[in-house]
């Protein structure tokens, strides 16, 4: 394994625990409990907040489980840097605004604060990284 | 010593369930809401989320409503604006005080006379017994007691939300809108 393919598989499973995780959090509670923190940054009409607290947690345990097998890297990873950049937008958005609300990232009662923007952030960089390195080589299952 | 003195104020307050409280205490689901007066948000969460929670579940006996303070030190009148809610519960004037405080938050916040709003909510003779009560020992325990609770529940901001059914809580920051909050409250009732 070359140094950059050991990057790469470091990235990939370090992303999928934290994806499977998030996915795993918010599904172990009351959908509608995951609904009141997404409301609660007031961005998203009902319908919105509603589709989002019903569709997140499966999306993030689909990326967790691509990145986890390492099937189609490249897509997953481009996906996840997406989910990541939206998240982070929002939680800076939120946290300038000075709101005091949950954060969301894995289940409820985690406090937005800059110690919660800065561990986004640092996934958020990974998630990109990793897509650069998947979409600069070629896409193996192997990694 | 503090420690000492936030157990002998504890032990000084009295039940909850005889002040900043609303609704049936039996009911199916308990919602304490942790608020400081001088929190723009809490001020939303209080009109926008809690008025109509009041009209539909509360005084239908099917949501149990408890008011907990929880002053942010940041805000340099929301301890006393606590304190004199706090005091007009004790003569059963709670609601008409916090509502003319959230009602007019803007501008207490910015001159401080936060007194001013007590006369107007409830005249003269009760706002004067209401002043002096504030500084009462018990007032203040309470809002201790009450600022306890919710650090023992890790709560950092305002407003909070703790909801409570069949021995599960569900804290939840921030202003929820009442739509949302209806459709959770269903959920819960409906089991």
């Amino acid at each position: 394994m070359t140094k950059r393919s050991g990057m790469v598989l470091l990235l990939r499973l370090a992303l999928a625990v934290v994806l499977l995780y998030a996915g795993y959090t918010k599904l172990r509670q009351p959908w509608l409990v995951f609904a009141m923190s997404i409301d609660a940054y007031g961005l998203l009409p009902e319908m919105g907040v509603l589709a989002v607290a019903r569709t997140l947690p499966w999306i993030e345990l689909g990326l967790g489980t691509l990145l986890l097998a390492g099937l189609w890297l490249r897509v997953a990873s481009a996906l996840t840097a997406a989910i990541l950049a939206i998240f982070f937008g929002i939680m800076l958005l939120s946290y300038g605004k000075g709101m005091g609300i949950d954060c969301g990232c894995f289940g409820v009662g985690e406090a937005l604060t800059a110690k919660t923007l800065a561990r986004d952030g640092l996934l958020f960089a990974a998630a990109v990284l990793l897509t650069r390195m998947a979409w600069r080589r070629p896409s193996t299952p192997s990694l | 010593m503090a420690i000492l003195l936030l157990a002998v104020g504890a032990k000084a307050a009295p039940p909850a369930a005889t002040r900043k409280t609303r609704g049936a205490p039996m009911a199916k689901v308990t919602l304490e809401v942790f608020s400081d007066f001088q929190c723009p948000a809490c001020k939303t969460l209080h009109d926008q989320t809690l008025k109509p929670l009041v009209a539909e579940y509360v005084d239908k006996g099917r949501v149990y409503l408890i008011h907990r303070d929880f002053p942010l030190p940041v805000h340099a009148y929301a301890r006393q604006a606590a304190a004199l809610a706090c005091a007009a519960a004790r003569i059963g004037k709670y609601e008409p005080v916090s509502d003319a405080l959230f009602d007019t938050q803007a501008a207490w916040s910015n001159d401080g006379k936060v007194e001013a709003v007590v006369v107007n909510a409830v005249g003269a003779a009760d706002a004067k017994r209401l002043s002096d009560l504030a500084k009462s020992p018990e007032v203040l325990a309470e809002i201790e007691s009450d600022m306890q609770k919710g650090r023992a529940a890790k709560l950092t901001q305002t407003p909070t939300m703790v909801l409570s059914h069949n021995g599960k809580t569900y804290p939840v920051a921030g202003v929820v809108t009442f739509p949302i909050l209806r459709r959770f409250l269903d959920q819960l009732l409906a089991q």
